[in-house]
C-alpha cells in the first residue's frame, strides 16, 4: 500500500533528509540530555511509555504494515488485555481466600476493602508473585487473541474502509461497556489490581520498568524474525498483491486470521502490562485517541512496515511528548497569558507529525527495506545461463 | 410531542447531516474525513460563541457555523486533499491525514475553550445550549427548527445537484472523473466546493447536535462512530444513502434506546452506543453495500428513488 505512493511522488524535502536518522539521533540525543538532568524517575517514566506503546505499535505495524489491514481499533485488543488482568486475576485469589469474588467483586465499597488484603499475599511470597505475573500475561494474551480473532470474522468479508470504520466503531463500544457495566472493571470507578512487583519495596518502579522493557525488546526480536520467515513474506504478497498471492496459493483468509490474532495477542499483552505498572484499571483511560491514533503516528513517522522503524518512531515521540510535558511552562509559558494549558500541544504536535509525514517523509524515518527473494547476482546468472541454470 | 421522540428527531436530523457530509466526500474525493469531528465541534461553539457573546437565538447564527465549516474544509483541501489526490495517494493515506488535521482541529478547540473560561469567565466546557432556546408550539424551537433546518438545506442540495449546471458537472465528476474532466469540467473546482458544502454540514450537523446533548469539546469527537456508522449504513456511495443512513441511526439511537430502556430498565441508556453499531454491523454483514445496496428496486418497485438512486437496482 506504501510502495504505490512512492513511485507516483518525488518528495522534495526527502532529498534535503537523506540522514533522517542521523539527525533523529541527533535531536534524540540532545533532548534526552535535558531530560535525563531531571533525575532516574524521568528516565524510568519515559523508558515505561516508550516499551508499552512499542508493544502496542508493533503489534499494530504488523497488521497494518505487513498485512495492509486498516487496524483503526487497535485500542479494542488493548482494552481486552486491560480489562481481562483487570477482572480475573484478582477475582480468582479473592474466590481462593474466601472473599467476595462474584459481580460484587468490583464493587467499589467491597473492592477498596479486599484489594490490600490481597496485594498482601503477593507482598509476602516470591513464588505467588511471579506465578500472578506469569499468569496476568498469559491472560491478557489469550484475550487479545481472542477478541483479534472475533473481529477477524468480519475482517475476511468487508473491504478496505468499512473494516477500518467498523474495527473503530467496535473499540468505542468496548470502552463504553467498561464505563457503564460494573461487575466488570468497576465502571467509572476504578479497580486495584494486586501488585506482584510489590515484593521489591522501594525498588518496584525499577523492576517494573525492566520487566516491561525485557518484554517490549522479546516482542521486537520475536517480530523481526517472524517478518522475515517465510509467514513474513506471505504476509506481504498479500499486503502488496492480493490476486497474485491467492494465485501463488496463499490462503489469504486464513494468513490474515493469523495475523490479526498474532497483532492483537500482543497488543492485549501491552495492556495487560500497563495495567500492572499503573496497578489500577479505569475504562475510560483506554481511549480511541491514545490507543490507537496516537500508536498510527509513531508508525507513521517510524515507517510503515518497518519494526525498527517503528521502535525509532515511538521513541522520538515519547521523547516530544515528555518535553512537552515537562517544559511546558518554560518553553511555552506565554499561552498561559491567555489561560491557556500548554498541554494542548500534545495534540497539536502529534497532528503535525501525521501531517508531516504524510506529506513530506511518506516512508518515515526508516523506510521498509525492499528484499529481493535471490540476490541480483544470482538472478542475472539465472537469465544469461538460461534454464540450465539450476532452479532453485 | 414526547421530549424523547423530539430529542430524538433533533439528533436524527444533525447525524443525517454529518453522514451526509461525510459520504459527499468519499463519493467525490474517496476520503474518509476524520476531521468531520472537529469541524462538528467547531461548529459547535461557533454557535455557543455567538448566543453568549453577541446575544439572541441560536439559530441566526447556524449560517456563520456553515461558513466557518466550509472555510475549514477549504483548508483541508488545498492544504492536505489536493497534493495527496494528485500524487494519487490510497484511501488509507488520505484517511490518515485528515486524522492529523482533526487532532490539530482538536488542540485549537481545547485551547479555546481555555481562553473562554480564563479570559471570559465562561464555562464552554459542559454546555446545554437548551437554556438558549425558546418555546414554540409548547414546545422546544429546537426540535421544530432543526428537522426543519435540515429538510430545507438538503432539499437546496437536492436542487443543486440536480437543476443548476455546476451540480450537474459535480455529478458527472462524482460519477467519472476522466470522463467528466475530458467535456471540460475543473475537477478541482468540483472538489473543492465538495469540501465547502461537506465541510459546512459537518458544522451545521455539530451546531444541531449540540441542542439534542450536552455539548463539550468533544462532541465530535465522541460521535464521529455513528456520523461513520451513518455513511456505512447508506452504502458510501449514495448521498441520500448517507442521509438517510444518519437519520435511521439517530434515530435508532434515541428511540430505539428508549423503548428498551422502558422494556428492560433504565440501564440500558448507558449502551447507547451499541445499538447503531450493531445495527451497523449486520448491515454489513448481511448486505456488505449499505442500504443503497439493498435491491430495493426489486422490493418495492418505485421504491427505488429514495435510498438508491444510482446503483441500488444494480447490486
Amino acid at each position: 500500500m506504501i510502495t504505490e505512493q512512492s513511485r507516483n511522488s518525488k518528495n522534495i524535502l526527502g532529498l534535503f533528509l537523506k540522514g533522517e536518522v542521523i539527525t533523529t539521533v541527533a535531536i534524540l540525543v540532545v533532548l534526552t540530555y535535558f531530560l535525563v538532568s531531571r533525575g532516574l524517575p524521568m528516565v524510568l517514566t519515559i523508558i515505561i511509555d516508550f516499551a508499552v506503546f512499542a508493544i502496542v505499535t508493533m503489534s499494530l505495524n504488523l497488521e497494518t504494515g505487513f498485512t495492509g489491514i486498516p487496524q483503526f481499533g487497535r485500542v479494542l485488543a488493548v482494552i481486552a488485555g486491560a480489562f481481562a488482568v483487570g477482572a480475573i486475576p484478582g477475582r480468582i485469589m479473592a474466590a481462593s481466600m474466601g472473599l467476595p469474588w462474584g459481580l460484587k467483586y468490583a464493587k467499589d465499597s467491597i473492592h477498596y476493602q479486599i484489594s490490600p488484603e490481597l496485594t498482601q499475599v503477593l507482598a509476602n511470597s516470591w513464588v505467588f508473585s511471579l506465578l500472578f505475573l506469569i499468569f496476568c500475561v498469559t491472560i491478557a494474551a489469550a484475550s487479545g487473541a481472542g477478541i483479534g480473532w472475533l473481529t477477524s470474522r468480519p475482517a475476511i468479508r468487508l473491504k478496505e474502509a468499512y473494516l477500518g470504520i467498523s474495527l473503530l466503531a467496535f473499540g468505542d463500544f468496548f470502552m463504553w461497556v467498561g464505563h457503564n457495566w460494573e461487575p466488570l472493571v468497576g465502571g467509572s470507578t476504578a479497580v486495584y489490581v494486586p501488585d506482584p512487583f510489590r515484593i521489591f519495596g522501594g525498588g518496584r518502579f525499577q523492576a517494573v520498568v525492566i520487566v516491561i522493557f525485557l518484554v517490549a525488546m522479546l516482542v521486537y526480536a520475536y517480530l523481526n524474525r517472524l517478518t522475515s520467515s517465510p509467514f513474513g513474506r506471505s504476509l506481504k504478497m498479500i499486503r502488496d498483491n492480493e490476486v497474485s498471492a491467492a494465485a501463488a496459493g496463499k490462503d489469504i483468509t486464513r494468513i490474515r486470521t493469523q495475523s490479526l490474532v498474532i497483532g492483537s495477542m500482543l497488543a492485549g499483552v501491552a495492556g495487560g502490562l500497563y495495567v500492572i505498572y499503573t496497578g489500577t484499571v479505569t475504562a475510560m483511560g483506554y481511549s480511541r485517541l491514545v490507543w490507537t491514533f496516537w500508536p498510527w503516528a509513531f508508525m507513521m513517522l517510524g515507517g510503515i512496515g518497518s519494526t525498527t522503524g517503528v521502535l525509532l518512531g515511538v521513541m522520538v515521540l515519547t521523547i516530544m511528548r515528555t518535553m512537552i510535558t515537562v517544559y511546558r511552562f518554560q518553553l511555552f509559558g506565554f499561552l498561559m497569558a491567555w489561560g491557556i494549558n500548554p498541554l494542548w500541544l500534545e495534540y497539536t504536535l502529534m497532528g503535525a507529525v501525521i501531517i508531516g509525514v504524510i506529506l513530506f517523509l511518506p516512508h518515515g524515518l526508516v523506510p521498509e527495506k525492499v528484499q529481493p527473494m535471490l540476490p541480483a547476482g544470482r538472478v542475472k546468472k539465472l537469465f544469461s545461463g538460461g534454464m540450465a541454470a539450476k532452479p532453485r | 410531542m414526547a421530549p424523547w421522540l423530539a430529542t430524538g428527531l433533533i439528533y436524527a436530523s444533525a447525524l443525517a447531516l454529518t453522514a451526509g457530509g461525510i459520504t459527499l466526500l468519499y463519493m467525490s474525493t474517496r476520503t474518509f474525513n476524520f476531521a468531520h469531528a472537529s469541524m462538528a465541534t467547531l461548529g459547535f461553539y461557533v454557535v455557543y460563541s455567538g448566543a453568549v457573546l453577541g446575544g439572541g437565538v441560536p439559530y441566526k447564527y447556524f449560517p456563520l457555523a456553515f461558513l466557518v465549516g466550509g472555510v475549514l474544509g477549504v483548508i483541508c483541501y488545498y492544504g492536505l486533499n489536493r497534493p495527496l489526490l494528485r500524487r494519487g495517494a490510497v484511501e488509507i493515506t488520505l484517511m490518515m491525514s485528515t486524522l492529523g488535521y482533526d487532532l490539530i482541529l482538536l488542540s485549537v478547540i481545547q485551547m479555546y475553550c481555555d481562553y473562554l473560561t480564563f479570559s471570559r469567565k465562561l464555562f464552554p466546557r459542559r454546555v446545554s445550549m437548551n437554556v438558549f432556546d425558546f418555546e414554540l408550539f409548547g414546545v422546544n424551537a429546537a426540535s421544530v427548527i432543526l428537522p426543519l433546518v435540515a429538510i430545507v438545506f438538503l432539499t437546496g442540495l437536492h436542487l443543486f445537484l440536480v437543476k443548476t449546471k455546476f451540480g450537474v458537472a459535480m455529478r458527472a465528476t462524482i460519477e467519472n472523473p476522466v470522463l467528466a474532466g475530458a467535456s471540460g469540467i475543473n475537477s478541482d473546482r468540483v472538489y473543492m466546493s465538495a469540501w465547502i458544502i461537506g465541510g459546512g454540514m459537518a458544522a451545521l450537523g455539530g451546531a444541531a447536535m449540540s441542542m439534542a446533548v450536552t455539548g463539550t469539546p468533544v462532541l465530535g469527537m465522541n460521535s464521529i462512530p455513528f456520523m461513520f456508522a451513518g455513511a456505512i449504513l447508506g452504502g458510501l456511495h449514495s448521498l441520500y444513502g448517507g442521509i438517510l443512513g444518519g437519520f435511521v441511526v439517530g434515530l435508532t439511537e434515541y428511540a430505539g434506546v428508549f423503548y428498551l430502556s422502558q422494556k428492560f430498565g433504565p440501564w440500558v441508556l448507558g449502551y447507547r452506543m451499541g445499538v447503531p453499531l450493531l445495527l451497523m454491523a449486520a448491515t454489513l454483514l448481511i448486505f456488505p453495500r449499505g442500504l443503497a445496496g439493498i435491491p430495493w428496486a426489486v422490493l418495492f418497485g418505485n421504491l427505488a428513488g429514495i435510498a438508491g438512486k444510482k446503483r441500488g437496482a444494480k447490486a
